[in-house]
């Protein structure tokens, strides 16, 4: 149609006709631009979206650098300024065993998690010199969270960056899709600041209260790093019953005192009953109390190695008693909830230990968590 | 482009980008809420339907905006610290009687805080807890 035409169309009355055509050449135009550019458009959009949690990330990394350092400050009493060392700190890497001769990798493994835990530890205390070994621990827990903030900012801006220089669909997809998660798991460890910085107990402490107060009132001693052991009789048995040595922020050594307790009686234990908190399926109740077999011990599985490997050099059966609780539950203050799992827990202790063991028999019960807040 | 105002307690992030869109809307919506109702005046009650349609959908876009507006106000960003109360529940260790008050620095479970007002017993800090916020609230599954 010629330009003529169209005001001689216009000229006699053929609106209508003409704003119809407009309007389907913008849809054409629309259909083909999303066609074409579809991809970068989500790609774009995407990217905003990593952007804006980018930004709350670097709020919480602050949040995080900036409450360690005042935390240092108030209870260390430094003659120094903490933030140089606590930077310094906050870019700390652990280099991972070799893998490719997996044998003995657990016994490196160890070694190196050793090294980390004594050169953090010997930091906080040239930090904090007057920080007594409660608080020592606490204000290792709070770096250590520190450095978690720090490490996951320092992924996400990583793969954003890299999205929007390469432009890569897939290299932004893989962190859009991970960032709800991502961002649960930082706002959980951002609350743990508060927990850790007060010395409140923690929902990943669980197993530990369930252990204190069954060793409440009874001689206890240090069996291995951090970790106490205490006799209990119940129903007529002997029970050793351990946990990390609180109110301290730290998990002890579950597994060497296990291991250590096992090869003293020279494998003579008729049950070994584990508590811990178990992270819950989203539906299922905090506080839900779960039993199970095998070691129930987190983290990088130093720990749960020794009590299955000396489990079965002694062919001694290994329970699992399980809290459930939410992500966000395991390093944020204890729910009321969780606590009311506590009771419930020492009661299936109680009766796992009757129907599957004789009087006169010797039991472990560990509790396995950080004691942060929890004494013995 | 985003302006990032850190404070003691919050963040707020406030996207330019967004109020300037809003803010072109805004004033759209009021020309054109302006331009239906006087032309409602001079016209003739044959076109009045037109109007009335022209001045509901300014209206709603108006409102839409302002709405909008007052959001990005409120929208702070969130850090995800939880501001509950914690609670120390003590106990006697002899006759179970107990109390509950707010958790103090230096509060930890099995902590001995006195002597048991009704038996001279010894009171424990029992548990130490933090009130949850979402209770009551069932799921379909």
């Amino acid at each position: 149609m010629s330009l003529e035409a169209l005001s001689l169309n216009i000229q006699q009355g053929n609106l209508q006709d003409n704003v119809g055509w407009i309007f389907q050449a913008i849809w054409l135009l629309a259909f083909i631009i999303i066609w074409i550019y579809g991809q970068r458009i989500q790609t774009i959009l995407m990217l905003k979206e990593i952007e804006g949690s980018l930004y709350r990330l670097k709020a919480m990394r602050d949040r995080g650098r900036q409450i360690a350092i005042s935390t240092i400050r108030e209870i260390g009493k430094p003659s120094e300024d903490p933030t140089p060392r606590v930077d310094r700190l906050l870019e700390h890497v652990d280099i991972e065993p070799v893998g490719l001769d997996p044998t003995g990798i657990i016994r490196r493994l160890e070694h190196i998690i050793s090294v980390r835990e004594f050169k953090l530890k010997d930091e906080v205390r040239r930090m904090a010199p007057q920080a007594d070994e409660v608080q020592l621990n606490n204000l290792t827990n709070v770096l250590e969270v520190a450095l978690a903030l720090n490490q996951i900012y320092k992924v996400v801006r990583h793969y954003y960056l890299m999205g929007k220089k390469t432009l890569s669909f897939y290299i932004i997809l893989q962190i859009q899709m991970l960032l709800p998660l991502i961002m649960k798991e930082s706002e959980a460890f951002v609350n743990a600041l508060r927990a850790f910085t007060l010395g409140q107990p923690i929902g990943d402490g669980v197993g530990a209260l369930v252990a204190a107060r069954l060793m409440y009132g009874r001689e206890k001693r240090l069996i291995a790093h951090d970790t106490v052991v205490s006799e209990v009789d119940i129903d007529g048995r002997k029970a050793y019953v351990i946990k990390a040595k609180g109110p301290g922020g730290n998990v002890g050594k579950p597994g060497e005192a296990i291991k250590q307790i096992l090869e003293e009686k020279e494998g003579r234990v008729a049950l070994i009953i584990i508590v811990d908190a178990a992270q819950k399926l989203e539906g299922e109740r905090s506080g839900e109390v779960v039993e199970g077999v095998g070691a129930a011990i987190g983290g990088p599985g130093v720990d749960k190695y020794k009590v299955e490997e000396v489990a079965a050099k002694y062919n001694v059966p290994l329970s699992a008693i399980l809290i459930k609780e939410d992500v966000d539950d395991v390093i944020s203050t204890m729910r009321k909830e969780i606590i009311d799992g506590v009771e419930e827990a020492i009661n299936r202790i109680k009766r796992l230990i009757h129907e599957n063991t004789k009087e006169g028999d010797t039991v472990i019960i560990a509790g396995v968590g950080n004691t942060i807040g929890i004494a013995q | 482009m985003v302006m990032i105002m850190e404070g003691e307690k919050e963040t707020r992030r406030t996207p330019i980008l967004l109020t300037v869109v809003i803010l072109a809307m805004l004033i759209m919506s009021l020309i054109a809420l302006f331009i239906a109702i006087r032309s409602s005046l001079t016209r003739r009650t044959i076109e009045i339907e037109a109007d009335i349609v022209n001045i509901i959908l300014s209206v709603s876009a108006l409102s839409l905006s302002v709405y909008l507006l007052l959001q990005m106000r409120r929208r702070t960003m969130a850090l995800g610290l939880d501001k509950t109360r914690v609670v120390t529940v003590i106990k006697c260790a002899s006759c179970g009687y107990g109390s509950t008050r707010e958790f103090e620095k230096g509060d930890y479970v099995l902590r001995e805080v006195g002597q048991c007002p009704r038996c001279n017993g010894t009171l424990l800090i029992h548990s130490i807890f933090r009130e949850s916020k979402q209770e009551g609230k069932k799921e379909k599954f």
